[in-house]
């Protein structure tokens, strides 16, 4: 799993129809301090997501499969959680 | 899922049973603002969404074969949705 930003939400015309009624966005991985790491991915939104909010993104095969109980589930990264707030341990 | 450029069509007359009718398109990954990042890559289309010049959204790994009706094709990446506007 890693943090990101959502930055900006597809719209699309004709899509594979697992995607029906969910959200896409553009999220872009981020550190935990906010700066920005690595390339974009694009991922389908499980928690109601804005854009702008810190998100924990992840996926593993399958796992929309599990998620959304749909047989043939092309998603790979799901947006699993907004982030609230981030503690640091104190360092020994 | 990333995001790529449809750059063009991949022809081949022989191939496996499984890509039987199904594109094999050319993918420029891209970033937001649409500038190219990494090498292109092919991408299978089994729901033929793309043609050239097409933003897409595309799958890769073992998700890229539950694009496909069966849900087995030997597969590295799928073309899962067109994008019409990102904003």
């Amino acid at each position: 799993m890693f943090l990101a930003r959502v930055q900006k939400k597809v719209v699309s015309s004709a899509k594979h129809k697992a995607y029906d009624g969910k959200t896409v966005y553009i999220v872009q991985p981020v550190e935990p301090d906010g700066k920005p790491k690595g390339a974009e991915w694009v991922a389908v939104d499980y928690v109601g997501a804005n854009i702008g909010d810190i998100v924990v993104c992840g996926g593993a095969p399958g796992v929309a499969r599990d998620v959304f109980h749909i047989d043939l589930a092309p998603i790979r990264t799901l947006i699993m959680a907004i982030v609230d707030k981030i503690e640091y341990a104190e360092r020994k | 899922m990333k995001l790529g450029i449809v750059i063009g069509t991949v022809w081949a007359s022989r191939k496996t049973p499984e890509l039987t009718g199904c594109r094999l398109s050319i993918v420029q990954p891209v970033s937001s603002e649409l500038k190219a990042m990494e090498l292109p890559i092919v991408a299978a289309d089994p729901l033929n969404l793309a043609t050239g010049g097409d933003t897409v959204v595309y799958v890769t790994s073992t998700d890229a074969t539950q694009a496909f009706p069966n849900g087995f094709a030997p597969v590295n990446a799928s073309i899962v949705e067109l994008v019409e506007e990102i904003g």
